[in-house]
């Protein structure tokens, strides 16, 4: 097992390497000026383009510009991000914990809900449970996420004045940035904070700000995860074992949850553990409408400006997830399937 | 069953929390939704309207603007504005005396002195990062509009100049110019002039104060400027809190010398959704939201607002191109006059353009594309600048255009008709309006004349029309200080940003425009300014489009706020503002 965690780990650097010289090539074709003009937001400023380019070296051939990049890297200078005006690596440890919360509650819903309704459609098949499920979960892929999160803005806060934007309300913020000394940020999450702080008042503000985010992101993501359970369901229960179980007189539950489940299990894990690698780059609609500003508008703002560092950033760290969530599934896999070795 | 009980506690108090939240109001703390992101807050790099807005409550200049005026100023840490009646301002117009205010403080402690100022403007024009706002002063005190040559080497001699043009006598500051420069009272409000503890701003790795190691300090990478992040000004607030990008937190200066505002907080929140913006208005979770001109019916249909709307000093036009880069054009087809295509000089031809101006619908532009909430002008020298005038327009008549097209490249191009595409930048809907109103009105004129719209995104936009790849592109201007010269020179003159890229060469222009900023006499300014916005008409040089008036969205229990043009919608002057 170890020895199969190092090989996948040193396959990162080759992935890694991989990712960065290609990308580095796809932003290369934007020619020097291009470049340069993403220093540019007015007229103004226009006429020193042929001064940034110097500056920079941009019209330096390609294997010079990426070597230096490379060796700032290295030293681990991930360059300056204008969007967030900063630092990359300060930027991304700023925007980074406002996905991973969002993604802490969201994920494990999308999971859990997405097995049960898919577990409950396949076992039901073709009845009303079944057809509902499957409408509601069409209606939910089908759904713009950007419009979704618009009308449940427009209702709950809109209307109701309820679940407001942002990540904590401008009192409660103010407390944090006024006494500095009696909230320390350990994690950047305020709902995790709140806890270890021994602030629940923070931490619930906190929840009531995720609210809308979260249903968003499960009705939206949730209906892949229970297409697949599905299927897997129908497939497992129309099996040679499902009837031998049943000429045993195996009752119902432990044929459907511990037979049938379990082996429908393995498509689940797969496309789960991509959802929630996917999950990492944030989601752009939900952090644009609900202004919470993580990876996704982040990365978002970053490609509309060609800030290059930052999608060179984002674009890395999302092979480290990628190479991670694969390994994580692989050794579940093992877990789930006996059958399966770690060869 | 206990489990079940405990959750939906969890979820109601979560629920009741945010209730609680909606209703709690802070009448001493100011709220702005704004969308645009702040670079820099060091006053010698920052160049947009969201750093301006920051560095102009957190520290002052000499002078400032008087209220709603571009032209008459306030005192803020000089003691009186100067003038040639107060001996302020030399006779010729090349020395300007400011005494210093007494008794003024630095948020984090110092007191003002005259050796501050003189500091500051140093410190300044030796930083002169490029894209950065410097050249403003740089031009006034030295004459050359950088410290660097176009290679990007620093010009022999520059930071001699620059350490002679500013002197401290006594309490006194004073600015040696070497030629008059009439804008230096507008360029001395802006923000680049900003003025800065000197002591603070060396411990923090500004410019040591010598001369001799000026060049370490100048052009900084962005994000290198030591006071990119941190502050220490005499404005009236101090920066509590900076997330870029997220939220940026005034705290009220109680030391301020002049009299304490009002308001004890304010906060400025990036929140780049519309609708997010507007309904934190609506909930009164913000103060003023920033509304773009689109989206102005829906704040007038809402309630509880008081609504401004500001005139701007700005000018946005189409401009036609003489001179357009062939090499891979798509933009000219074949390059020819052969019915798919339009030659690079198709616009040296004044029926051509004229035949453009002709087909510009002003009163159906104004009345759909702003409902009426615009000024349309008529030369770059816009309503509220100096010297400003009317001048004749072209009135919209098909018959007119069609006449000119008959008669341009003696009558080649009605005859064969032609082929070019019209470029506007992504996402401004007014000029993409405008951009389908010429070109679907100049192909009524002719089945041969075939325009296509495009949009490109900004950036790219700004990269071509420097390639000379656009026959014809719409861009605009905004005041950097209310002077017509830094409107008449980027549009007319042949190295004005906009002049060259419209390879626009006209001897006259060129010498009027220098003549211009030469002298500061008024009257001869009148003269000069008045022939150059009849030769925009006489010339057709380009289609005035619009100047904009912005609507700013207040809630109704919020007041104090001035309008002037030289301020954009995502200025606040916090000071000014008080809620009741």
């Amino acid at each position: 097992m170890l020895a199969f965690i190092t090989r996948r780990f040193l396959l990162l650097i080759f992935v890694l390497f991989g990712v960065s010289v290609l990308l580095f090539g796809i932003l290369m074709t934007f020619s020097p000026e291009r470049r340069a003009a993403t220093y540019v937001t007015s007229p103004q400023q226009a006429k020193d383009i042929p001064k940034i380019i110097k500056q920079f070296g941009l019209d330096d051939p390609f294997y010079i510009q990426y070597f230096r990049w490379m060796k700032e890297v290295l030293k681990g200078n991930m360059g300056w991000s204008l969007v967030a005006s900063r630092p990359v690596g300060e930027a991304f440890w700023n925007y980074f914990p406002v996905t991973l919360e969002m993604n802490l509650f969201a994920a494990p819903i999308v999971i859990i809900f997405g097995i049960w309704l898919g577990t409950l459609s396949g076992i039901h098949r073709d009845t009303w449970i079944d057809h509902t499920t499957r409408i509601l979960a069409i209606v939910g892929w089908s759904l713009p996420t950007f419009l979704f999160a618009l009308v449940l803005l427009m209702i709950f806060y809109g209307y109701f004045q309820l679940f407001s934007p942002g990540v904590l309300s401008d009192q409660l913020t103010m407390f944090i940035i006024e006494n500095p000394e009696s909230f320390t940020r350990f994690t950047g999450m305020y709902t995790i904070d709140g806890l270890l702080n021994g602030r629940f008042d923070i931490t619930l503000n906190a929840l009531a700000h995720l609210v809308l985010p979260v249903s968003t992101y499960v009705i939206v993501v949730v209906a892949l995860n229970m297409r697949v359970m599905r299927s897997g369901m129908i497939e497992e229960l129309s099996k040679d074992y499902v009837m031998t179980a049943q000429a045993k007189g195996a009752d119902k539950k432990t044929i459907y949850i511990k037979h049938a489940r379990r082996n429908a299990l393995l498509p689940v894990v797969t496309v789960a553990g991509q959802l929630v690698a996917l999950s990492m780059e944030g989601s752009i609609a939900v952090e644009v409408v609900y202004s919470r500003h993580g990876i996704g508008w982040w990365l978002a703002e970053s490609a509309v400006q060609l800030d290059m560092p930052v999608l060179m950033c984002i674009c890395l760290f999302m092979g480290v997830v990628f190479v991670i969530t694969n390994l994580t599934l692989d050794i579940l896999y093992a877990y789930i399937d006996p059958r399966i070795r770690l060869n | 069953m206990k489990k079940t009980v405990y959750i939906i506690a969890c979820l109601l108090m979560v629920f009741f929390t945010a209730v609680a939240k909606a209703q709690v109001k802070n009448p001493e703390t100011f709220v702005l939704a704004d969308y645009r992101t702040v670079q820099t807050i060091d006053p010698a790099t920052s160049y947009d309207v969201a750093g301006s807005m920051r560095i102009w409550n957190l520290y002052e200049t000499l002078i400032f603007f008087d209220g709603s005026s571009t032209e008459k100023y306030v005192a803020l840490l000089a003691a009186e504005v100067p003038s040639v009646k107060n001996g302020g301002i030399s006779a010729d117009g090349r020395t300007y005396t400011f005494k210093i205010r007494k008794g003024v403080k630095f948020h984090e402690g110092g007191e003002l002195t005259a050796e501050d100022v003189v500091y500051s403007f140093k410190r300044n024009m030796i930083v002169d990062q490029d894209g950065g706002p410097m050249w403003m002063l740089l031009e006034a005190l030295t004459g050359s509009g950088a410290t660097r040559d176009k290679d990007g080497k620093i010009i022999d001699g520059i930071f001699d100049i620059i350490d002679k043009s500013v002197e401290a006598q006594g309490d006194k500051v004073i600015l040696h110019l070497p030629k008059p420069y009439p804008p230096l009272m507008s360029i001395l409000c802006y923000t680049a002039s900003s003025v800065l503890d000197k002591e603070w701003a060396i411990s923090k790795g500004c410019w040591d104060g010598y001369i001799k190691n000026a060049a370490k300090y100048n052009n900084p990478a962005p994000g290198h400027e030591p006071l990119q992040k941190i502050e220490n000004g005499t404005g009236p607030f101090k920066m509590k809190l900076w997330e870029p990008a997220k939220q940026f937190v005034f705290e009220r200066f109680d030391d301020y010398w002049g009299p304490k505002p009002k308001i004890k907080t304010g906060i400025v929140k990036y929140v780049k959704e519309w609708s997010t913006r507007k309904l934190m208005l609506q909930n009164g979770d913000a103060d003023r939201v920033v509304v773009d001109t689109p989206y102005v019916p829906e704040v007038r249909a809402m309630k509880g607002l008081t609504l401004y709307e500001v005139p701007q000093l700005g000018y946005t036009a189409a401009m036609f191109c003489r001179s357009i880069n062939p090499a891979g054009n798509p933009n000219i087809g074949s390059g020819k006059l052969d019915g798919n295509g339009i030659p690079p000089d198709f616009f040296t031809d004044i029926n051509v353009r004229k035949a453009f101006l002709h087909v510009f619908d002003r009163e159906t532009y104004k009345k759909d594309v702003f409902n009426d909430l615009v000024i349309m002008p008529t030369s770059p020298n816009v309503k509220g600048l100096p010297y400003h005038k009317e001048v004749p327009f072209y009135e919209f008549d098909l018959e007119k255009a069609a006449e000119y097209m008959k008669k341009a490249w003696s009558g080649k191009v009605w005859e064969k008709g032609f082929k070019m595409i019209i470029t506007h930048n992504t996402g401004n809907e007014m000029r993409e309006a405008a951009a389908h109103m010429l070109a679907e009105n100049i192909m009524s004129l002719n089945p041969k004349f075939q325009i296509d719209v495009r949009n490109v995104e900004w950036k790219d936009y700004v990269v071509k029309i420097r390639d000379f790849q656009y026959p014809l592109f719409l861009s605009g201007w905004g005041a950097d200080y209310a002077d017509p010269h830094n409107f008449v020179y980027p549009f007319m003159h042949s190295n004005g940003y906009y002049g060259r890229f419209m390879a626009l060469k006209n001897d006259e222009i060129d010498k009027l425009c220098d003549a211009g900023i030469e002298t500061a006499d008024p009257a001869k300014r009148k003269t000069i300014y008045a022939k150059l916005q009849d030769i925009w008409y006489e010339d057709a040089i380009g289609v005035p489009l619009y100047q904009q008036i912005v609507v700013r969205a207040y809630r109704d229990y919020v007041h104090g706020f001035v309008p002037n043009a030289m301020f954009t919608d995502d200025n606040e002057i916090l000071k000014r503002i008080y809620k009741k």
